[in-house]
C-alpha cells in the first residue's frame, strides 16, 4: 500500500512537471496555430540561464525567475516576429515546422559549442531535501514544481478569460480574420502570446534547474512528452493540459514501477499514439477545432 | 509549394530544357565517383560516401515527405531496422547483401503498420507521431539487449571482402553507396516520373479532388512509404558494414531523422534531384567541421545546419532547385498571357442529340442527419442516359450534401445509390473510389485544384483514371483542355488561374476520366456572362457524347436553357420536380425562393 501511495505521489510530482512545461506549449499551439519544436530548447535555454545567474552570481535558483522569464519572453517574442510571422501565410504547414526545428536544431548546438558537453548541474539550495509526508517521501522542489504549476494554470485562466487582452487572444485563436476586422492586431497577438507562452517555461526551467541536471539535449526529453500532454489534454486548452499531464505523469510513474523502468518511454508514447490516431481532438476538448487534423 | 513543372519530363518542349538539367546532374554524379578515386585521400573518400549515403537516404525521404507531402520525421527507424538486421543477421554468418533485403522487408512491413493510421495526421501532427514512433522503436532497441545488444551496441565481425560489405580500400565502399545513389535517384525519378507520382503529388494538393479522380490516395501514399522504407533500409545496411558498429542512439536517432529532412528542404522539396543537391552542399559542411576542428568544434556543424534551415526556409522556401528552375524558366518565358478565351475556345460539332435512354443512376430515399438537422429528407430520383437533371434550391437546401452521397463522400444515415455499370449490371459503390471506377465524375462548388501542379497535371490527374501510360494521359489532357478552352495555359500552374479558369479547369478534370455521369456542382456560379454561354454550349455537347448530367446550379438561364427534369430542393426535401417551365411556376417553388409574401402580394 506504502509502495501504491509513492508511486502514486511520484506520478503527480511528474505530472505537475509535465504540466508546467506544456502549457506554454499548449498556449502557442492552440493560439499561433504553430506546433513550437523547438519548445524544449526554449527549456534548455532556461535551465542553462538559471545555472549561469546562480552559480555565477550566487542567486538562489527560484529569484532568478525575475530575470529567466523575461528573457524567455523576449526569446519568444523575437522568434514570432522574425521566424514565424513572415511564415504564417505560407500555404504548407512544413515549413513552419521546418522553422521551429530549425530553431531547435540551432539551439542545441549552439549550447553545445558554449558549454560543451558535460552537464550543469545548479545548486540544489535546499530543493533536493526529502521531506516525508506520512508515507511517502518527496523532495521540497517537486512540492513547489506543484504548487507553481497550479498557480500558472490558475493565472492563465484568468488572464485568458477576464482580461481584455485575454479575450482579444482568445478571440484570435477562434477566427483570425474575424478579430482582425474586430481591430486586433493579430500579429501582436500572436508576439504576445508566444512571449507568454516561452515566459511559462522560463517559469519552468527555474523551478527544474536545481533538480535535473541540465544539458544540450535536455530539452528533447522533456518537449516529447510536452507533445504528448499537450495532444492528450487538447489543442490550446490550458485545464486539459494539465489534466493530460497528471494522467501522463502517472502512466509514466506506474508504468516505469510496474513494467520497467527501461519502458516507461514506450507506454507514455503508446498512449500518445492511440490518443493521435483514435481521437487526435484530445481527451478533454470538443470545443477547439482543429484545423490541422482532417476529418 | 515545389515546382513540379521543372522535374517532369517534357520530350516536347525543346530539347535544351532537358539538357540544362542533365548535363550539370551528370557533371554532380561523375565527380560524386572521380574526384575521391583522383584525389586518393581516405578522408576525402569518406566525405564522398557520407555524400553519397546522405544524399540516398535525402532522396528515399522525399518520396513521402516531399512527393507524397507527408513530414515524416521518423524516416531513422527504417534505417535503423536496415542497420540493424544487417548487423544481427552478419553476426549468425549470414552476408549482409542478403540481409539488406532481410532489412528492407522488415522495413516495409513496419512502414505500412505505421503509416497507415497516421495518415489521417496532417502537417505537424503526422511529424509528432513519427517522433513518437521514433521513440519507441529506439527504447526497444535498448530493452531487447540479447538481440540488439542494448545500449553497448553492436560490432559487426571482422570478415572482410565484397561477401560481407566489407574493405579495406575505400573504393568498394564509395562504389555501392555510389551505386545504392543511383538505385534510389531512378526509383525517384520513375515514380516522378510516372502515374504513381503525380497521384502522389495530386493526394498531397487536395485529397478530396483526388479520391474523386479516382486515387486511391491510402494505396498510393502506402506504396510511396513502402518503397521509400526499402531504400533507406538498404542504405541503413550498407552504413552499418561502413561505420562497423551500431548503438540505438545514433541509429534511431532524431537527429538523423531531421538531418535527412532537411537535406531535401534545402536542395527542394518534392522534386527528384534537389535531396542530392542539398547534401553535396551540406554534407562537407559537417565533415570538415568534424575533421579540421575534432572536439573543439563540438555543435558547430549542428548550429551551421540549424541557422542555414531557417533560412532557407525564410528566404527561399522552394530550395536550391526552386532558385534554378525559376532561373531557366525566365530564359523560356513564352507570353502564354495573351491568348483570350474566346479565341481559343473550340466550337463543339453540332451533332445531333442521342435520345433520352434507360434509367443509369437511383437513388432512392435517402436520409441524412447532421445532429440535430435534417439535413436530407427521403430524397429519390432517378437519372437517364443523356439526361441533364437540375437540381435547385434556396441556399442551404441540402444539395451539395446530396451530392456527397451520390458520389460516395458522404455515407447516408439510410437509403441508397444504384448505378448502372458499363456492362448493364447494377452494382452499390460506396466510397468516393468505387464511384470513379463505375464512372461518375463530380467537380466541387468550391474549386479543388491541385494548385502546385500546371494546368496540364491537373487534367493528367482524371485522365491516368482510364490511361495508365504517362504520354496517353498527356495526349488525352491536351484535347481536353483544347475543348474547354484551357489550352494557352496548360503550362501556367493552376494556382494563377482565374475563378472562370478554375471552374473550367474543374471540369476539365473531370472530363478527362471520361466519366458516364457528371455531378456538376455549380460549375457556373460567379463566372461572367461570356462564360456562361460557353459553359452551356459545353454542357450541351457533353450530353451529346451521351454522358448523363446532374448539375446543382443557381444560374437560372442555364438551368432553364439545359435541363431536361429538374428537382428542387429546400430543407432537405424535395418539393417539386418536372419541366423546367412548370416547375418554376410552381407557387411552393416560388414560395420556397421568394417566402409567403412574396406569393401573398402576387395574389
Amino acid at each position: 500500500m506504502n509502495t501504491f501511495l509513492q508511486v502514486l505521489t511520484n506520478g503527480i510530482m511528474l505530472g505537475s512537471l509535465f504540466a508546467i512545461v506544456a502549457v506554454g506549449l499548449t498556449l502557442i499551439f492552440g493560439i499561433v496555430k504553430v506546433v513550437n519544436f523547438a519548445h524544449g530548447e526554449f527549456l534548455m535555454v532556461g535551465m542553462y540561464l538559471t545555472y549561469v545567474l546562480t552559480t555565477w552570481m550566487g542567486i538562489h535558483p527560484f529569484a532568478t525567475v525575475i530575470l529567466v522569464a523575461p528573457a524567455l519572453f523576449l526569446l519568444g517574442a523575437v522568434t514570432q516576429r522574425f521566424l514565424i510571422q513572415p511564415l504564417m501565410s505560407a500555404d504548407d504547414d512544413h515549413i513552419q515546422i521546418f522553422a521551429t526545428v530549425g530553431l531547435s536544431t540551432a539551439l542545441i548546438n549552439l549550447a553545445l559549442l558554449v558549454f560543451g558537453a558535460d552537464i550543469a548541474s545548479t545548486p540544489a539550495s535546499g530543493l533536493r531535501t526529502p521531506l516525508q509526508l506520512g508515507p511517502v517521501r518527496l523532495l521540497s522542489g517537486q512540492v513547489a514544481i506543484l504548487v507553481a504549476s497550479i498557480a500558472v494554470v490558475v493565472v492563465l485562466q484568468f488572464f485568458l478569460s477576464r482580461t481584455q487582452t485575454g479575450r482579444a487572444i482568445r478571440a484570435v485563436a477562434q477566427n483570425r480574420a474575424a478579430a482582425q476586422l474586430m481591430g486586433i492586431n493579430v500579429n501582436w497577438i500572436y508576439i504576445l502570446t508566444f512571449g507568454i507562452g516561452a515566459a511559462c517555461v522560463g517559469v519552468a526551467s527555474v523551478l527544474i534547474a536545481p533538480l535535473y541536471p541540465t544539458s544540450s539535449g535536455i530539452g528533447t526529453y522533456f518537449v516529447l512528452t510536452a507533445f504528448v500532454v499537450v495532444v492528450l489534454g487538447g489543442l490550446g486548452s490550458i485545464g486539459g493540459a494539465f489534466a493530460g499531464a497528471m494522467i501522463i505523469g502517472l502512466i509514466d510513474s506506474f508504468a516505469g514501477f510496474y513494467i520497467g523502468s527501461d519502458l516507461r518511454e514506450v507506454a507514455v508514447f503508446g498512449v500518445f499514439l492511440l490518443i493521435l490516431i483514435l481521437k487526435p481532438s484530445g481527451l478533454f476538448s470538443s470545443r477547439l477545432n482543429l484545423s490541422h487534423v482532417s476529418p | 509549394m515545389t515546382d513540379i513543372s521543372s522535374t517532369s519530363p517534357r520530350p516536347q518542349a525543346a530539347s535544351n530544357g532537358w539538357m540544362l538539367k542533365a548535363i550539370p546532374l551528370a557533371v554532380i554524379l561523375a565527380s560524386l565517383l572521380l574526384i575521391p578515386v583522383m584525389v586518393g585521400n581516405q578522408f576525402v573518400y569518406h566525405i564522398f560516401i557520407t555524400i553519397c549515403i546522405f544524399a540516398a537516404l535525402s532522396t528515399a525521404w522525399n518520396i513521402v515527405g516531399g512527393f507524397a507531402g507527408q513530414l515524416s520525421l521518423g524516416h531513422a527507424i527504417f534505417y535503423g531496422i536496415g542497420a540493424y538486421t544487417g548487423v544481427i543477421l552478419m553476426n549468425m554468418g549470414i552476408s549482409p547483401w542478403i540481409g539488406m533485403f532481410a532489412g528492407a522487408a522488415i522495413a516495409v512491413v513496419a512502414a505500412v503498420i505505421i503509416s497507415y493510421p497516421c495518415f489521417r495526421l496532417h502537417g505537424p501532427f503526422f511529424a509528432l507521431a513519427t517522433i513518437a514512433f521514433l521513440e519507441v522503436f529506439r527504447v526497444l532497441a535498448l530493452h531487447w539487449r540479447e538481440l540488439t545488444g542494448g545500449a553497448t551496441g553492436l560490432m559487426i565481425p571482422l570478415q572482410i571482402g565484397w561477401e560481407w560489405m566489407v574493405f579495406r580500400d575505400r573504393l568498394p565502399q564509395l562504389l555501392i553507396a555510389f551505386g545504392l545513389l543511383l538505385l534510389t535517384l531512378a526509383v525517384a525519378w520513375w515514380i516522378r516520373s510516372h502515374r504513381m507520382g503525380f497521384y502522389l503529388v495530386a493526394t498531397r494538393e487536395r485529397e478530396s479532388a483526388a479520391l474523386a479522380a479516382g486515387v486511391g490516395t491510402v494505396r498510393v501514399r502506402l506504396a510511396a512509404v513502402a518503397v521509400s522504407a526499402a531504400l533507406t533500409a538498404f542504405v541503413g545496411t550498407f552504413h552499418a558494414m561502413y561505420l562497423t558498429f551500431i548503438e540505438p542512439a545514433a541509429m534511431f536517432s532524431l537527429q538523423m531523422s531531421i538531418q535527412i529532412a532537411m537535406f531535401a528542404l534545402i536542395g527542394g522539396l518534392g522534386t527528384v534531384f534537389g535531396p542530392l543537391l542539398g547534401a553535396v552542399l551540406l554534407v562537407p559542411i559537417s565533415e570538415l567541421a568534424r575533421g579540421w576542428l575534432g572536439a573543439h568544434a563540438l555543435g558547430l556543424h549542428g548550429f551551421v545546419y540549424g541557422v542555414v534551415l531557417m533560412l532557407v526556409v525564410l528566404f527561399m522556401p522552394n530550395g536550391l532547385m526552386g532558385l534554378i528552375s525559376r532561373f531557366t524558366k525566365q530564359r523560356r518565358e513564352r507570353g502564354v498571357s495573351a491568348g483570350t478565351i474566346a479565341a481559343s475556345a473550340a466550337t463543339p460539332t453540332a451533332a445531333p442529340r442521342a435520345p433520352i435512354g434507360a434509367d443509369v443512376m437511383r437513388v432512392e430515399h435517402l436520409q441524412k442527419h447532421f445532429g440535430g438537422l435534417h439535413v436530407t429528407n427521403d430524397v429519390g430520383f432517378t437519372l437517364r442516359e443523356g439526361e441533364i437533371l437540375g437540381l435547385i434550391g434556396p441556399n442551404g437546401a441540402g444539395k451539395t450534401t446530396v451530392f456527397n452521397m451520390i458520389s460516395g463522400f458522404l455515407k447516408p444515415d439510410s437509403g441508397s445509390v444504384t448505378v448502372r455499370a458499363a456492362d448493364g449490371s447494377w452494382q452499390s459503390p460506396a466510397t468516393p473510389g468505387d464511384f470513379a471506377t463505375i464512372g461518375v465524375g463530380r467537380t466541387f462548388q468550391i474549386v479543388q485544384p491541385f494548385a502546385a501542379m500546371t494546368v496540364e497535371e491537373n487534367i493528367m490527374v482524371g485522365a491516368f483514371h482510364r490511361y495508365s501510360d504517362v504520354e496517353e494521359a498527356r495526349e488525352v489532357a491536351r484535347e481536353t483542355a483544347e475543348r474547354m478552352g484551357l489550352a494557352p495555359w496548360l503550362d501556367a500552374e493552376a494556382r494563377g488561374l482565374t475563378i472562370g479558369g478554375l471552374k473550367r479547369l474543374e471540369v476539365a478534370r473531370v472530363m478527362a476520366m471520361k466519366p458516364r455521369i457528371l455531378l456538376l456542382d455549380e460549375v457556373m456560379a460567379g463566372i461572367n456572362q461570356t462564360d456562361v454561354r460557353r459553359a452551356i454550349d459545353l454542357m450541351k455537347s457533353i450530353r451529346d457524347s451521351g454522358v448523363s448530367i446532374v448539375a446543382i446550379e443557381h444560374v437560372m438561364q442555364a438551368v432553364m436553357s439545359l435541363s431536361d427534369r429538374v428537382i428542387v430542393l429546400n430543407s432537405g426535401k424535395i418539393i417539386a420536380q418536372g419541366e423546367p417551365r412548370e416547375v418554376v411556376r410552381d407557387p411552393v417553388v416560388v414560395e420556397a425562393y421568394l417566402g409567403k409574401e412574396f406569393i401573398d402580394a402576387q395574389a
